[in-house]
């Protein structure tokens, strides 16, 4: 309660997260018809008190899709962040607790990354690889997990010097608990804050590829791709594209709160 | 935190201001538009170059107004003279006479001559395969202004080949001379000659040699607008004062709009998908492909998802074109409940429970190749992939670009592959009905990829080749057609209209069946 009552924005926020968190696991029972099977009788219906959302290009429930759409993006997008944190974790204390060659050519690649403009590249390595869910996760972690490594590897570079960890070093702790004991804890919440601040934008990143052909394919009711069936529909059937876009913005926008917030709750700055 | 809010308002009011935007534009359609000198028609291209005996790229160097035939279709498909002002044939059937209208000058000046003729149609026998599949000649003469071609079998659509844009007359000579066709445009005898042109854009000029009658336009600027919608957002923004192909979901707009004129027709086209039937392919069994078929309500994909923009599919030609269209029966109208006993019959079965039939360890799946630079595709795909489900079929699309649409049919890379194809490019479906089913022997009938083979359908084609009376014809089409549906050689979706829409401004838009003629010189200034 002491903690909610400090940290009320972030509570607030946390609250809504855990809300979309809701709908997305619950998704196949809190969705009112079949996502993937409409009547092809109702096409594009405008939304009704039978269908909330109006119905698509193959009579399935918009709102339906939406519902079910929560589950996939989010799962695209959980499942991107915590591979680029591993990544990221992986690389930057291999280079920065070894240093050496290692650091060297591991730090050159990510820097080879970094100077590419990133959705252009992921589009390009989509593009070669073909679309699918797995493709675009696997694109946008070859474009993004430079950064993560990036911040590990200065964090970890910082902490490599200090005297706990010289002193564990002296009495002869091996390598691997020096890292999972000293190391690893003290860089995690900053691993935690990039990645949760993060998801907003992977969201989006996923949701374009999406949208551009390059991720989730059809009949998936991925928002991104919504957005692009919709289009074809933009001066008829406007809902197509109003709601999924909705859908977008409000998860985005809640994350990106939770994310700040959480930082401010976890930053050991603010202290 | 209090500046966060702010934030998020602001890019609510941004968002709001946005829709609204969008939402003011949607009803205007325009005022500019309507430079007597410039005429702006939005079209899609597939071509990368305008040499017209490279793949089909002649189609886009006919429809752009630059080259011309030696006959051409009307609107009702019947062959008309065009740089041929007549033609005949002798008694036995085996040489063909071309009389050329001695007032058609190339756009360079040069005089079209029947040697010209003759030089053309031989550069086109020379650079692309797809020339002997009309017809092989033992020779071509030129006498004067006469062309002579002497065939070995009688070809009773000969004057139909001719108008096929594969054999559009160029200036071989002006190629001689060192103008390269592939990058300069070639030299032909249309109205307009090329200025400029890359893929995504080409630019026409008048040709002041042209014989028929006076160019109206200076300049003809011809955008590739490729997504449909983007098209009909451009006609009615001004930003293009013609448009070619509106798809389903937006002619009702200009339909209902007095600034614009619609005019629509049945094609020639069907759309159809491929259902690749060689060895080792799943839909080899015809149980398969029969359940299969049966399984698609494609009176429902037309009607209701096309918003009957489409006429519902049945067989390979169209309705429109008079081959008994309403006396072929199709074994495999729409029932599912068939469709599935037919699979059952054929030993697939749901033995994991996944939802997917399965036979012998391997899934129902079934690889569908599209492109979606027609907006109707993939959506029958989809349409197909939600009704293919309930039998335990498992669909997996796989968009790929118009370019590789081709070379993967050839190859046989798919299992269902679809594509919008004009049934009667010569006059009549023969050519049609030989390209896609005729039986392929290593490649000497490439446009078959599917593996389809059947004697008997190669039988009554040979017969169809050599038989000049029309009645004879209409009935050997009529049994090919009732082949084709008795082997579920392909999946037959529907029969596109087809349309041209202009700001009315412009006048003399017209769109013809045989899909060759997009930019004429009839099209001009409303007043």
């Amino acid at each position: 309660m002491e903690f909610i009552k400090t940290h009320k924005l972030f509570s607030f926020y946390s609250l809504l997260v855990i809300l979309i968190l809701f709908v997305a696991i619950f998704a196949p029972y809190l969705a009112p018809q079949d996502p993937y099977d409409g009547n092809m009788r109702n096409v594009l219906q405008t939304p009704s008190a039978e269908h909330l959302l109006g119905t698509d290009k193959l009579g399935r429930d918009t709102l339906s899709r939406i519902i079910a759409g929560t589950q996939v993006s989010l799962f695209m997008t959980i499942c991107l962040v915590i591979l680029l944190a591993i990544v990221g974790v992986v690389v930057g204390i291999a280079s920065g607790y070894f240093g050496g060659m290692v650091e060297v050519i591991l730090m050159r690649l990510a820097d080879m990354m970094l100077s590419f403009p990133g959705v252009v590249l992921a589009i390009a390595i989509a593009g070669i690889l073909g679309g699918s869910i797995a493709n675009t996760i696997i694109a946008l972690l070859i474009v993004g997990w430079a950064k993560y490594a990036r911040l590990v590897r200065s964090l970890v570079i910082k902490l490599r010097n200090n005297d706990f960890i010289i002193a564990a070093q002296v009495n002869g702790t091996k390598t691997i608990n020096i890292l999972q004991r000293h190391i690893l804890p003290n860089i995690l919440p900053m691993v935690v804050i990039t990645g949760a601040m993060d998801i907003g934008t992977m969201m989006m990143e996923i949701a374009g590829l999406s949208f551009l052909g390059f991720g989730a394919q059809p009949p998936t009711p991925e928002w991104g791709l919504m957005l692009n069936e919709g289009r074809q529909y933009i001066q008829t059937a406007p809902w197509l594209m109003i709601y999924p876009g909705m859908a977008i913005f409000i998860v985005v926008a809640i994350f990106n709160l939770w994310g700040d917030a959480l930082r401010d709750v976890l930053d050991p700055r603010q202290e | 935190m209090l500046f966060k809010w702010k934030k998020l308002l602001a890019a609510v009011a941004a968002t709001g201001i946005l829709l609204t935007g969008c939402g003011g534009e949607n009803g205007g359609g325009s005022t500019k538009g309507g430079d007597p000198n410039v005429l702006k028609v939005g079209v899609t291209n597939f071509a990368d170059t305008l040499e017209p005996t490279q793949n089909y790229f002649g189609w886009v160097v006919m429809r752009y107004g630059l080259g011309e035939c030696l006959t051409k279709f009307d609107e009702k498909m019947n062959i008309q003279p065009w740089l041929a002002e007549s033609w005949s044939v002798s008694d036995d059937h085996l040489t063909w006479t071309f009389k050329i209208r001695d007032n058609v000058k190339f756009s360079n000046g040069d005089a079209l001559t029947a040697d010209a003729v003759k030089q053309s149609i031989e550069r086109a026998f020379a650079k692309n395969a797809r020339a002997a599949t009309f017809f092989e000649y033992v020779s071509i003469d030129a006498d004067g202004q006469n062309l002579i071609i002497q065939t070995t079998k009688p070809l009773p659509g000969m004057p139909g080949y001719l108008a096929d844009p594969l054999f559009i007359i160029v200036d071989v000579a002006a190629e001689t001379a060192g103008r390269d066709f592939s990058k300069e445009g070639p030299i032909c005898t249309g109205p307009y000659t090329v200025e400029s042109f890359v893929k995504e854009r080409a630019v026409m000029k008048r040709n002041e040699n042209y014989w028929d009658g006076a160019v109206p336009y200076q300049t003809v600027e011809i955008p590739s607008i490729d997504d449909p919608n983007t098209r009909a957002m451009a006609l009615q923004a001004g930003d293009v004062d013609v448009a070619v192909n509106i798809a389903a979901g937006d002619i009702e707009i200009f339909k209902g709009n007095d600034k614009f004129n619609v005019d629509e027709i049945s094609s020639l086209r069907v759309v159809l998908a491929r259902l690749n039937q060689n060895p080792d392919h799943i839909l080899s069994d015809a149980n398969v492909r029969a359940a299969l078929i049966s399984g698609c309500d494609r009176e429902t994909y037309n009607d209701i998802l096309l918003k009957g923009t489409f006429i519902p599919g049945k067989a390979p030609v169209p309705p429109s074109l008079d081959y008994g269209f309403n006396q072929l029966t199709d074994p495999n109208a729409y029932n599912p409940e068939r469709a599935k006993q037919l699979l059952a019959e054929a030993g697939w079965s749901d033995s994991d429970g996944d939802g997917i039939l399965d036979k012998d360890g391997r899934n129902l799946t079934l690889d569908f190749v599209v492109y979606n630079s027609r907006a109707e595709l993939p959506l029958y795909a989809e349409a197909v992939q939600a009704d293919l489900k309930k039998l335990g079929f498992d669909i997996k699309i796989n968009t790929v670009d118009y370019n590789l649409i081709d070379n993967m049919g050839i190859k046989g890379e798919y299992d269902l592959l679809i594509s919008n194809i004009t049934t009667a490019n010569t006059g009549d479906p023969e050519v049609f009905l030989r390209w896609y089913w005729k039986t392929n022997v290593d490649g000497n009938n490439p446009q078959n990829g599917s593996g389809y083979s059947n004697p008997q359908y190669d039988a009554v084609l040979e017969q169809l080749s050599m038989e000049f009376d029309k009645t004879k014809r209409r009935d050997l089409i009529i049994e090919l057609q009732q082949i084709l549906l008795n082997d579920g050689a392909s999946l037959f979706f529907g029969y596109p209209q087809t349309n041209i829409i202009n700001a009315k401004y412009v006048s003399g838009v017209k769109m013809y069946p045989s899909d060759y003629y997009w930019i004429t010189n009839l099209i001009k200034p409303a007043n």
